[in-house]
């Protein structure tokens, strides 16, 4: 699970994910390593305002997929026991994890959606 | 007079809460939590991740050693033998007597016993903390033969756990579809179903007495059905832990009876969790909560009041449940008077929602929902009409129809 070797692996590169509507606003999507280069998946999630997070995609409580939660403002809750976490710092923000989520770096730029696999945000 | 010192006395969900929230919310006094078990831990997992070994003891633990010590928060692994109200306090069983400005009881439950013959055997099992799960996972061994008296919440997934633990599993139940209250009739058989599809011996009867065997037990049910197995777990229920405080006088009905703000019939005295009852304004009493987050409110609304700040809004009461790979999720109240609208997806229902008739959502269940509940919930705390043919339709996500 520890990606340490990875984000050194991966560094400052950018992947290039798509134009800046690429997501719905208050909608994720899955990023796998084979976009992301990345060793684990990662969750990009655009919040209703337009911003953009990413996020470790494994809620760091149990196993499910946090880009298949519920994003409110500038929070995620993790679709099987609603945890919250806090998408610009992956802050847990209420029980039952513990733990925070790793960040990863998105930019927005030239229109296009940026992201830094294994760079904390 | 400003509060310099608080105890609490339990170190489940519900204590812990109380101390996360006091120091999130300012509150830089004496903090303690008595509780023999130590470092508070999480309860789910007894039955799912922890029974099956998936999780250690330090995976559910609420907090790491490291953040009390960083919260400055005392945690005291002793029993509590009394209350004291004057001055405010507790007795330990040693002797020892702690005094606070401030009491919160938050002494959580005890798995019910069987109220029949052999109900009380100490070979009987139980699962309500972790020394009960260790004490399971340690009688279940692939053949073993575990039977489990009542399907509800904790019954139906240690059932399914034991199963992948190899056990042969037996449940007994005395009510033919269990969980109607919580999830309505539909998905309740649907969820009964899969035990046996899963390959558990399911078994509709009452047990009438419990005598220990060679080897193991032997259950004798009302009509006259016998039942051998190696094992015995019981999960029926609890009943709340309200001894200490009855000993102290304060006023209790099946929990300690608690304002809307958790404070106690004692000045200075507040309780939380599953123990708590509350009376309402109008003197009624409500039914007592004993969900996961019910404790995690409880704890937050407590730690609110003793500062004296604005209580936190709770909505709409929520629980899960896994067994056999299906997640099962509630909210609100699928008894409330009204209509039960189905979501049916390839001929079986997924969803359930109780709406009252002028279109306001009371409850929802689920069934693997997915994000169903999240909006359901929603729906109900923010009053949404929404139209009964969106409800009903697999093809309409209810997450549009909650913004």
């Amino acid at each position: 699970m520890d990606s340490t070797g990875g984000a050194a692996a991966t560094g400052r590169r950018a992947v290039d994910l798509g134009d800046t509507e690429m997501l719905e606003p208050g909608t994720a999507l899955l990023i796998g390593s084979e976009t992301s280069g990345h060793p684990d998946d990662i969750g990009l999630f655009r919040t209703e305002n337009g911003d953009y997070f990413a996020l470790d995609d494994e809620c760091p409580h149990e196993v499910a997929s946090l880009s298949e939660g519920w994003i409110e403002g500038e929070e995620i809750e993790c679709p099987l026991h609603s945890s919250r976490f806090g998408l610009r710092d992956g802050k847990v923000l209420c029980l039952p994890a513990t733990s925070d989520a790793r960040t990863h770096r998105v930019e927005v730029a030239n229109g296009r959606v940026l992201l830094y696999p294994g760079t904390p945000a | 007079m400003s509060i310099e010192s608080i105890l609490i006395v339990g170190g489940g969900l519900a204590g812990f809460t109380v101390a996360q929230n006091l120091r999130a919310r300012g509150y830089a006094g004496s903090l303690q939590i008595i509780d023999p078990a130590g470092i508070p831990y999480d309860r789910p997992p007894l039955s799912k991740g922890y029974l099956l070994g998936d999780k250690d003891a330090a995976a559910i633990e609420l907090a790491p050693a490291s953040w009390f010590a960083e919260h400055r928060i005392g945690l005291v692994p002793a029993t509590v033998r009394a209350l004291a109200l004057e001055p405010l306090g507790v007795e330990l069983e040693d002797g020892a007597v702690l005094q606070a400005d401030r009491l919160v009881l938050a002494t959580g439950g005890s798995a019910r016993p069987l109220p029949i013959p052999g109900g009380e055997l100490d070979s009987v099992l139980v699962l309500r903390d972790r020394q009960d799960a260790d004490r399971l996972r340690a009688s279940i061994a692939p053949g073993t033969r575990l039977a489990i008296v009542g399907a509800g919440l904790i019954g139906a997934e240690v059932a399914s756990s034991a199963l992948a633990l190899g056990a042969e599993v037996t449940l007994i139940d005395p009510v033919e579809t269990p969980l109607v209250p919580a999830v309505g009739p539909e998905l309740a058989r649907r969820l009964h179903a899969m035990h046996a599809g899963a390959g558990i011996t399911v078994i509709h009867g009452t047990p009438a007495g419990i005598t220990r065997t060679g080897t193991g037990h032997r259950i004798e049910l009302a009509d006259g059905r016998v039942i051998e197995c190696d094992e015995v777990l019981v999960g029926i229920g609890i009943t709340p832990n309200t001894a200490l405080a009855e000993a102290a006088g304060l006023q209790t009905d099946n929990g300690v009876l608690v304002d809307e703000n958790q404070r106690t019939s004692r000045p200075g005295v507040y309780a939380v969790g599953d123990m708590a009852r509350t009376r309402r304004p109008d003197g009624t009493l409500a039914r007592r909560g004993e969900h996961w987050e019910h404790a995690m409110n409880t704890g937050a609304t407590a730690a609110a009041a003793i500062l004296a700040q604005e209580p936190p809004v709770h909505g709409a009461s929520w629980f899960w449940s896994d067994r056999h790979g299906t997640h099962v999720e509630g909210v609100g109240d699928m008894n409330a008077d009204g209509t039960t609208i189905l979501r049916i997806h390839d001929g079986e229902p997924v969803a359930a929602f109780r709406v009252a008739a002028d279109g306001t959502m009371l409850g929802a269940a689920a069934l693997d929902g997915g994000l169903t509940i999240k909006a359901a919930r929603r729906i109900i705390d923010r009053g949404i009409i929404v139209p009964a043919e969106a409800l009903a339709d697999p093809g309409v996500p209810l997450r549009k129809l909650a913004r």
